[in-house]
């Protein structure tokens, strides 16, 4: 129905210039273009692979600090108290507004690109995992005790597993921010890559390259999404404690 | 145990009730005077680390940060004297005037919008699809559509920043009309109500919480969208300044204008949470999305 209503406008000649809004056949055509022959250095499935490995570094990072952080904040109290002000302070600042302050610190650099994610990500991480870790009800942490179980114990058997589900939901949050702010770390700096690609549709013109890398973009964050979907299934079957995970 | 209160207390945030002295120091919540004055000692500390590491034989080069003095200077300077054709606070009323039109205009179209799809099943088979294309694209994707489009000019950013915010705004409208008990709008019908009467006093009403929930997300994305259209396509602005800071090594600048960015960030968030309470008391907190 949309894809008619496109065609339609771009097929009536000086309706809708092809400037504006390419057809759908010119699209498809870019698309395979771009995907035999490189552009800006790179061909399409390049481009995203650069793409997808500055979004895994990130990720991976804000995985690698995120999680034990966040149970540790839940976990010890005190610690939260120490580090809540630094947090709040930080935390309204958007990822996009580190991008001149992380161009001047690492260079235009995979690392620049890979910090954005990761302080795109790290939030999203961190708070979910507190979350879910301080929503366990005490119950399960007393009755554990009363069993002679340690802390540690406790942790790793009872309070984690109850955890998880909702953990795993912040992750995919976190991953997705991730993504969306990769695109635009990608569009200010760097030389290769999704959103550089676009950027570079934009500079010649060709709002058929954008349209392909916007159309790349939105397939490859749901398809990571799916994916995440998918694991959660398979790894942690049971349902998650009523939680809810914010942003 | 006095009734109502059942021993599987169902949700526990943050604080467990009464310090349960069995536990070591680290485990226990600590109370609100201990609580207040780590915080406190954790920022003064941070505040010490920043300006000791920062001094002239410190270990950190003030090109890669700069002493807190040196930020504060900056902040005066940038008060008095223009930067890039204005002062700060035309800067910040450049950024304001986007982010804020931006987002009513997005909750022009959402608010109606989303109700419709909410409560009529045909608007929504029409316009849902399109939102679920919308949706997996972010909003910083459209930047360059946006600029060869409308050009660098304002109406660029705008329209980048109601991509961002629109798709809160109906989505959450949407899910509010659509979340709305069946039994109420039975009971009005019983009552006689018509159906626009119905729309109006029933539907709106109950779903003002989500509506509102709504607008606060989408006015969140909205301003961290304007930074980022700032950086690509502006000539005012402190997303401007703050790239324009970076490219001439001005790190007081830079970060002046990101802890300006930030401060609004909050403001938003606070002000909307505020509305939120006075629109609708009644609603608890945390409807998320």
């Amino acid at each position: 129905m949309l894809l008619l209503l496109w065609w339609l406008a771009t097929a009536i000649p000086e309706l809708v210039p092809p400037r504006v809004l390419p057809s759908p056949f010119d699209v498809v055509r870019r698309f395979v273009a771009l995907a035999g022959e490189p552009f800006s250095g790179a061909t399409l499935l390049g481009h995203a692979v650069v793409s997808l490995q500055r979004w895994g570094i990130g990720v991976l990072a804000a995985m690698a600090l995120g999680l034990p952080l966040g149970i540790a904040l839940a976990w010890l109290p005190p610690l939260r108290a120490v580090v809540t002000p630094g947090f709040e302070l930080m935390r309204y600042i958007p990822p996009f507004a580190w991008v001149p302050i992380a161009v001047l610190w690492f260079g235009a650099t995979t690392t620049t690109q890979a910090a954005i994610v990761f302080i795109a990500a790290f939030p999203a991480c961190i708070i979910n995992t507190q979350l879910a870790v301080a929503q366990v009800d005490p119950i399960l942490a007393r009755a554990a005790r009363t069993l002679g179980a340690g802390p540690a114990r406790t942790l790793a058997k009872v309070i984690l597993p109850v955890a998880a589900p909702t953990i795993f939901t912040g992750l995919r949050i976190a991953f997705s921010n991730g993504w969306m702010a990769l695109v635009g770390a990608e569009l200010v700096v760097g030389k290769q890559g999704l959103g550089f690609l676009i950027s570079q549709g934009q500079i010649n013109d060709s709002a058929a390259t954008i349209l392909v890398g916007m159309t790349t973009i939105g397939v490859l964050g749901t398809l990571i999404d799916a994916v995440l979907q998918r694991t959660q299934r398979l790894v942690l079957p049971w349902r998650p404690v009523a939680a809810r995970p914010t942003e | 145990m006095t009734p109502g209160t059942s021993a599987t207390s169902p949700r526990w945030t943050g604080p467990a009730t009464g310090a349960d002295l069995t536990l070591s120091f680290w485990r226990r919540e600590p109370g609100r005077a201990r609580w207040l004055a780590i915080a406190a000692a954790s920022l003064a500390a941070a505040g010490a680390i920043w300006w000791s590491a920062t001094r002239p034989e410190g270990l950190v080069s003030p090109l890669f940060l700069p002493p807190p003095l040196e930020v504060w200077e900056a902040f005066v300077r940038l008060l008095s004297r223009p930067y890039l054709g204005s002062t700060l606070g035309q800067h910040i009323a450049a950024s304001l005037r986007i982010v804020i039109g931006g987002w009513l205009l997005a909750g022009l179209v959402g608010l109606p919008l989303g109700i419709a799809m909410g409560w009529w099943k045909r608007v929504r088979w029409i316009s849902f699809p399109i939102f679920q294309i919308l949706r997996p694209v972010p909003p910083l994707a459209w930047i360059p559509l946006a600029i060869l489009w409308l050009g660098i000019g304002d109406s660029a950013r705008i329209f980048v920043v109601f991509i961002a915010a629109v798709v809160p705004w109906v989505m959450n409208s949407m899910q509010a009309v659509d979340s709305i008990d069946g039994i109420l709008v039975r009971a009005a019908l019983t009552l006689g109500a018509s159906d626009r009467q119905i729309l109006t006093r029933v539907v709106c009403r109950t779903a003002l919480p989500t509506l509102v929930a709504g607008a606060r997300i989408a006015l969140g994305n909205a301003w961290t969208t304007l930074v980022a259209a700032e950086l690509l396509a502006a000539t005012a602005g402190l997303g401007y300044i703050a790239l324009n800071a970076s490219r001439t090594l001005e790190m007081g600048i830079l970060l002046v204008a990101m802890a300006i960015i930030g401060v609004l960030g909050a403001l938003f968030s606070i002000g909307m949470h505020l509305v939120t309470r006075w629109v609708a008391p009644w609603a608890r907190s945390g409807v998320a999305t």
